[in-house]
């Protein structure tokens, strides 16, 4: 991939307080890289998700979120890391193979009926409306440590 | 107050409130949904709503997303419980959500017509 014209990097203690500023900052920011207000608004909903995840099953001080943006091809790559336990990281791997088969709006409502169901607090709806709402490559990365990298590219 | 007496949620970013319109009854979403856990504001509300609607035998209700900046995936799945339902009404107390839309807001242009689908006839995007 090309050099990107337009990249940042935040830094933040998984505090669920700094999710929402890093979501107006991230959206204003590929809104101006790129010209594209429906992208700005579409990443931004993405990594807002990704942080929600990253912060609420996190077990370090240290959430990252890295954000390019490549305006000669109009793409902008986003990715979130965080620390997980062991079980959060198999986890994310469970749900990311799940809801990365199939057709992606047969996998959001199928998993919008489950979450209706759910009485565990969670929702597991972050990388399937992700999926389809903004059509991005999504990839997962889990090291041995359980440091945990999700990667969204959206064309 | 509207006609079934529920109040309306005013916490942080969000407004929430059931408002009497010329055709029955409106719920307005007003702000950003973005907390860790909005069911625990938004269930108890959408349950309300439902009771009174059934208990009302009225037809149907508008669910006004339009002054609703952001909605996170959280908050989908509240919004998706209340729909849900409906599922399990029999049909003589069945009622329809029919959901206002603001189309210069991604996420609603995007997520919105999905609700659709979890329960076929029971959501119109109007």
């Amino acid at each position: 991939m090309a050099k990107p014209d337009g990249y940042i990097e935040i830094r933040f203690g998984p505090r669920w307080k700094y999710i929402s500023p890093a979501r107006v900052f991230i959206q204003n920011f590929i809104a101006i890289a790129l010209s594209d207000q429906a992208k700005a608004d579409a990443i931004a909903m993405a990594t807002s998700e990704l942080l929600e995840n990253a912060v609420k099953y996190g077990a370090s001080e240290d959430t990252h979120c890295i954000v390019q943006a490549f305006p000669d091809t109009g793409v902008i790559q986003a990715s979130v890391t965080n620390q997980a336990t062991e079980k959060n990281a198999a986890d994310i791997r469970a749900l990311y193979n799940k809801i990365m088969t199939g057709d992606p709006l047969e996998a959001y409502i199928t998993q919008m009926r489950e979450a209706a169901t759910r009485t565990d607090g969670k929702s597991q709806l972050g990388l399937v409306r992700i999926r389809y709402e903004t059509g991005a490559d999504i990839q997962l990365d889990i090291t041995p440590t359980h440091q945990v990298t999700i990667t969204i590219i959206v064309k | 107050m509207n006609k079934l007496n529920i109040a309306p949620i005013n916490q942080g970013k969000i407004q929430v409130d059931l408002l009497d319109n010329a055709d029955g009854l409106t719920v307005k979403l007003v702000g950003d949904i973005d907390m860790e856990d909005p069911s625990l504001l938004l269930d108890p509300f959408f349950e309300k709503v439902h009771q009174g609607m059934v208990a009302g035998k009225i037809p149907f209700v508008v669910a006004d997303f339009q002054g609703l900046t952001f909605l996170n995936s959280s908050g989908i799945k509240a919004v998706a419980k209340w729909i849900m339902k409906l599922a399990m009404l029999p049909p003589d107390q069945k009622y329809q959500i029919r959901i206002a839309h603001n189309k210069a807001i991604t996420w609603q242009v995007t997520s919105l017509p999905t609700l659709t689908f979890l329960v076929p006839g029971a959501v119109k995007i109007q």
